[in-house]
């Protein structure tokens, strides 16, 4: 007897294809209604997919700008300057951070019960309050009320004052400082602040890596005559590294997204850029674009680095 | 005899060695001085006239005075509301584990509420009608605590179950009251700011970035060519992309996609971006729920019988939600914590509401104190949901220990 | 034995895997009322998938399958149906860990089945002493031992009235002294007169309770005999081959 006929809304091999049709033109529809708005949209406020506008004179001033920049330069060479900006404070950012936050997560092994809670609540205290209220403290309680002239705070080859960050030989010069390396205030509270979040996050992940290699390890080593340093660098980070580098991986992304926070702090990155562009411009998607593909672009560049990294230390297996 | 073994115990975590020593006494210097040099500021050069002043700022932002017993009304219900289920968790513990009516963990809470209630107004120096009114809501929730505790076992069990309930029934009460509608006046929601705002915004996206980032984990996971494709799309994207270009975008480009340049008030506009940035990562959390998942679970499922859905509402999630349940909260927390960059595209949320204040001519130079508190505030609200989460998970956790 | 009695009818079942293995080559089945049909073979010769495409957990592309008479087709709300009568014991066990064992059993009773939670319970209560482990009904899976579980496994498939049980390597995950715990409750089930079909490398089972003794190698029935025939005088030299190995 042959089975009876099955309907097609309940054949087994036609539901996963229906339900692709139905989602795919959901979205189609969806997608198309958006767009259809869209053109509409501009077209009635003229302004049409162009890039034309990005050779017009950009009218605004970025401060503290690597690349010599004034107001008659054209924008494209302003959102430069402003990604130069972003590049600046992520790669030290994510070179301090490492840093601290190794120095940190390490830490919360001594054998020092003080240093232990220390860190802990370093840890705790800097994850719980929000990167944007971390950087405006820095910026406006820290660093712009720091003392300037000659009652600036004075250590050995480094100044902070209020007109900001001077490195190398710093010297008074008619009340005004002056050295070959200067750093704006707005850079160094980024910058610190930045540092601080982050390296919080880092240290979790360190810890978690070190945490992850077993306790038999470290016994093995001082049983060897291991100096705990000793143990540390040779032993133990050389198999913590694979589990530490895909959790560093997702910080450093979340470092570099975070950069565009900069804004809080008056310091002139890409995002801040681009705002201002697209404030006296009105070319939001093209500025959107811009923005969204910078990002990105970072994004991808420090996945493909790191997932070099992480190949380098995998463990070679036999 | 036991004096000294504490001392050795103390000397072995802190004295072990030379270079110990010394780290421990640098370490207590610089924390004794740090400690002074703030306890000084917070004591005598500290002014808090700037919180006191903005306290209804700073709390419901420029709601109308008139309106105000509206939000007295809510914060009435949430009292009662929070209290029973407080009491009725304790009231019926799982039924394989014992448990106290009153764990030492609810009685440090119920002591930090009192504590708070009476404290807080004369830090911010409320009124007395205020004060009291914060007194009242606080006896409140601790009466009802203590009302489902003792007597909530003589209550039919249906109405037990049925409880849960109350809660989206008050979010969506809460929002009506807050918002305007069903008789109401409107109060627009250019006029709702500080706590209030944060609150509405962070509850409205964590609700909401939850079943969509549960639908887009599943769809990750698909077999189906189309939906993983989609999905990872849309999870990448978010995750390249720095939440403030998001906000920006919704901002800007959101009335370019509506007909007729069309578009909901800012707050909305904030809330629904703040949804689908968090649905992302709230996706990957979920997704490595899923994953662990062992594989026959499903397989099982079907073989009884269950129907595609009810083997993954009964089976799969509730599972995989266990799991991701630590990422899942953390990705709250941070969601709260992301309410601050409103304060970016011009919605007075707490920092938001703290910069305007501190723009008055009155009171510049405030910042410190404004930032300390408002860092006491969130430090307290997300260690507060951290610590929930680990409770939730030590209920959850299916791997009770030996009996 | 009539039509009436005939619960698994298997006609020349094909399976492709996507990667193009030939993983079932027409095979024929039958299985009776209460019959306990043994399926052995090396590893890789298709008994755990044969089994499998009773309860439509992996799909043909050719023969067909009748269960009690209901023909196997690709319509959901028949392959629902179709399970529901058949239960079915993975080697992994499978228990859902996040509900306790009483839990386990009536979850699907009440969802599938739509009975009443409270008549189920009683039930699953008789069926969990049947399997000698009543007094774990409010245990998690987690605590159980794997002898245990196994148990509660079978009580589970049992709590939904199947009328064929199916059986993938039941014993083959757990430790050795708890094997024979978990086959008591299986030669338990035969006595009361249960269909079953079992994969299994458990010569002494199948010598004793099995009806009928399967040998497949490679997607193929090599060969069909009761257990005195196979393990005594098998007919075919791949069955010989096969019993010097696991002897």
């Amino acid at each position: 007897m042959a089975p009876p006929v099955t309907p097609w809304w309940r054949n087994r091999r036609l539901i996963p294809w229906l339900v692709q049709a139905a989602v795919g033109l959901l979205v189609l529809v969806l997608v198309a209604f958006l767009l259809g708005n869209l053109v509409q949209n501009l077209a009635a406020a003229g302004l049409l997919l162009t890039w034309r506008w990005i050779g017009n004179p950009a009218g605004f001033d970025i401060a503290g700008s690597w690349l010599p920049f004034s107001a008659d330069q054209p924008y494209w060479w302003a959102l430069l300057a402003g990604l130069v900006n972003t590049l600046r404070v992520v790669v030290i950012g994510l070179i301090g951070a490492s840093i601290v936050g190794t120095a940190v997560g390490v830490a919360s092994f001594s054998g020092n019960a003080l240093l232990r809670g220390l860190a802990r609540v370093y840890v705790e205290l800097i994850r719980n309050i929000p990167l944007l209220l971390q950087l405006v403290f820095w910026y406006f309680v820290v660093f712009l009320s720091l003392p300037g002239g000659a009652q600036a705070i004075q250590w050995p080859g480094v100044v902070l004052a209020q007109s900001g960050l001077y490195l190398g030989m710093p010297e008074l010069v008619n009340g005004v400082w002056q050295a070959p390396i200067r750093l704006s205030v707005e850079f160094a509270a980024l910058l610190t602040g930045l540092i601080v979040y982050i390296s919080a996050f880092i240290s979790e992940v360190v810890r978690g890596g070190i945490a992850s290699v077993p306790k038999g390890q470290w016994e093995a080593a001082r049983a060897l005559g291991f100096s705990p340093l000793q143990t540390l660098r040779q032993v133990v980070l050389p198999q913590a590294l694979p589990v530490i580098v895909p959790g560093l991986n997702n910080q450093y992304i979340s470092l570099a997204k975070s950069s565009s926070l900069a804004i809080a702090c008056g310091y002139a990155d890409l995002y801040s850029v681009a705002e201002t562009t697209l404030n006296q411009t009105g070319r939001a998607v093209e500025v959107m674009v811009i923005l969204l593909g910078a990002y990105l672009a970072m994004d991808l560049v420090i996945s493909a680095l790191m997932n070099a990294l992480n190949r380098a230390v995998q463990l070679r297996s036999r | 005899m036991e004096r000294s073994s504490s001392l050795q115990r103390l000397r072995a975590a802190l004295f072990a060695s030379r270079l110990d020593g010394l780290i421990t006494v640098v370490l207590l210097a610089a924390l004794l001085a740090g400690g002074q040099a703030l306890l000084h500021w917070l004591v005598f050069k500290a002014q808090w006239a700037v919180i006191q002043a903005n306290s209804t700022l700073f709390a419901i932002g420029r709601y109308p005075l008139d309106q105000q017993w509206r939000l007295w009304l809510l914060s009435v219900l949430l009292a009662a509301a929070t209290g029973v289920s407080w009491g009725w968790l304790r009231a019926f513990p799982r039924p394989d584990r014992r448990a106290r009516l009153w764990p030492a963990n609810d009685r440090l809470a119920a002591a930090v509420l009192a504590g708070l209630a009476l404290l807080l107004p004369l830090f911010l120096e409320l009124s007395a009608v205020i004060s009291q009114r914060w007194w009242g809501i606080t006896a409140l929730l601790l009466a009802c605590r203590w009302w489902a505790g003792r007597l909530g076992p003589a209550l039919p069990a249906a109405f037990r179950r049925g409880w849960p309930v109350i809660w989206p029934l008050l979010y969506l009460l809460g929002m009506t009251l807050i918002a305007g509608g069903l008789g109401l006046p409107v109060v627009s929601p250019s006029r709702w700011g500080g706590l209030l705002l944060t609150l509405i915004e962070a509850s409205f996206a964590i609700l909401l970035c939850f079943p969509l980032g549960v639908l887009l984990a599943l769809g990750r996971r698909s077999r189906l060519p189309l939906l993983r494709w989609l999905s990872v799309l849309y999870i990448e994207f978010i995750r390249g992309a720095p939440l403030i270009t998001l906000l920006f975008l919704g901002q800007n480009i959101l009335g370019l996609l509506l007909p007729g340049g069309f578009s909901p008030d800012r707050v909305w506009r904030a809330a629904w971006v703040l949804t689908f940035f968090a649905a992302a990562y709230v996706a990957e959390a979920v997704r490595s729920g899923l994953v662990a998942l062992p594989p026959g679970q499903m397989e099982a499922a079907r073989a009884l019988g269950l129907p595609v859905h009810q083997a993954m509402l009964k089976v799969v999630l509730p599972q995989a939600l266990r799991v991701a349940l630590p990422a899942m909260v953390g990705q709250f927390i941070n969601l709260l914590q992301d309410t601050t960059l409103l304060s970016l595209i011009g919605l007075f949320e707490l920092l938001g509401t703290a910069r305007a204040v501190m723009a008055n001519p009155a009171f510049l130079g405030k910042d410190a104190e404004v930032y300390l508190v408002l860092a006491v505030l969130f430090w307290c609200c997300c260690a507060a949901l951290g610590l929930g989460s680990r409770a939730l998970e030590t209920r959850l956790n299916s791997n009770p220990q030996p009996a | 034995m009539t039509d009436r009695d005939l619960m698994i009818e298997a006609r020349g079942v094909e399976k492709w895997y996507p990667n193009g293995y030939h993983a079932l080559r027409g095979v024929d089945l039958n299985v009776y009322r209460g019959e306990v049909v043994v399926i052995m073979g090396p590893s890789g010769s298709g008994k755990s998938t044969f089994i499998r495409t009773f309860n439509a957990l992996e799909d043909i592309q050719g023969g067909s399958i009748v269960v009690d008479g209901m023909t196997l087709s690709d319509d959901v709300r028949n392959i629902d149906a179709i399970r529901r009568e058949v239960g079915m014991v993975f080697q992994q066990f499978n228990l859902f860990p996040h509900l306790t064992v009483l839990e386990n059993l009536c979850l699907a009773p009440v969802l599938v089945r739509k009975r009443k939670k409270v008549e189920v319970e009683q039930e699953a209560l008789a069926l969990l002493e049947r399997v000698n482990i009543r007094e774990q009904a409010h245990k998690y899976p987690g605590q159980l031992s794997g002898g245990q579980q196994q148990r509660v496994a079978i009580a589970r498939s049992l709590c939904m009235e199947p009328r064929v049980m199916l059986f993938d390597e039941p014993t083959s995950a757990l430790d050795p002294e708890m094997v024979q715990e978990v086959l008591e409750v299986m030669q338990e089930l035969a006595r009361e007169g249960m269909t079953m079909v079992v994969v299994t490398h458990e010569v002494r089972f199948a010598r004793q309770v099995a009806s009928r003794v399967v040998l497949m190698a490679e997607g193929e029935v090599v060969e069909m005999a009761p257990p005195e025939q196979f393990f005594t005088a098998p007919q075919h030299e791949r069955t010989r081959q096969f019993l010097s190995q696991i002897a």
